[in-house]
């Protein structure tokens, strides 16, 4: 039976990539969370082959500011869009890049896209999910598969 | 020594750099190149001691890359920072001609292990 990695594999993940990169502290990111509503940014990852689908990550605007800040080691009011851009592009290409190692392949992975907002894709559902905090931000990191492999 | 630091992300190569020297590699000059191409370019000016590449990138990947600097002759020593990490893609770089490949999360210690044959 394919192995599809759980929501706490997600988790596990998405912590690696923030304390290394984000915080160095494991308590930064906290489990739980309402979700990104409004103002939220949407990093993105597919999958074709074995698995088709997706990787996706969204969070608040604030938060995807901080991250961006975070990684060019800039001031969160100084950051532009295109910082956010390429800061939420390479944290889901990072996530996905991982969850991909967990799932049957071989895969292609492709290049992050990033959109402010919510990203729908067609044909896809969500398989795995997992809600987050990090700095009172809402992050969700979530896994995706094409409805005709789901069935 | 010269480091080429191959990466799509801006923030990724920022954070290679820092990890270079957070390793203790700071004596050496590092330059950056943004995709395959651009690390064909930046090779052909000033051929570096050791590159450092993503794995998926727009306009040439990083596998592209490799297999080009092979089939031109250059042995540079040539290692994958890459956040596909999969004993496939593993097998896939090292026949290709890559010393290592570092999986993106990383830490200072993975680059001192990865690299330290070269840098040390």
């Amino acid at each position: 039976m394919t192995y599809i990695p759980s929501a706490d594999d997600l988790e596990v993940i998405t912590r690696e990539v923030w304390t290394s990169f984000l915080d160095g502290d494991p308590a930064g990111l906290l489990p739980g969370g309402s979700g990104a509503d409004g103002d939220r940014v949407t990093g993105c990852v597919h999958l074709s082959g074995a698995y088709t689908g997706s990787i996706m990550l969204q969070c608040s605007g604030p938060a995807a500011r901080d991250a961006a800040a975070a990684l060019f080691s800039m001031q969160p009011t100084d950051v532009t869009q295109t910082e956010v851009v390429d800061a939420i592009g390479e944290l889901a290409n990072m996530v996905g890049g991982n969850v991909k190692s967990m799932l049957p392949g071989p895969s292609a992975l492709s290049l992050p896209a990033v959109v402010h907002g919510q990203l729908a894709v067609p044909g896809a559902q969500v398989v795995r999910e997992v809600q987050l905090t990090w700095r009172g931000e809402p992050l969700v990191v979530s896994l995706w598969q094409q409805a005709a492999a789901a069935a | 020594m010269r480091i080429l630091v191959v990466d799509d992300s801006k923030a990724m190569r920022m954070i290679v750099v820092r990890t270079l020297h957070l390793a203790g590699y700071d004596e050496h000059e590092i330059v950056q190149a943004a995709n395959g191409r651009e690390a064909v370019e930046a090779i052909s000016v000033a051929p570096p001691d050791l590159v450092l590449c993503d794995w998926n990138m727009p306009e040439m990947s990083g596998l592209e890359l490799l297999t080009a600097l092979r089939a031109a002759g250059w042995q540079v020593p040539f290692g994958f920072v890459t956040s596909e990490a999969a004993p496939q893609m593993r097998e896939q770089a090292l026949a290709a001609g890559a010393m290592c490949l570092i999986a993106k999360p990383f830490t200072p210690e993975d680059f001192q292990e990865a690299l330290d044959p070269v840098l040390a």
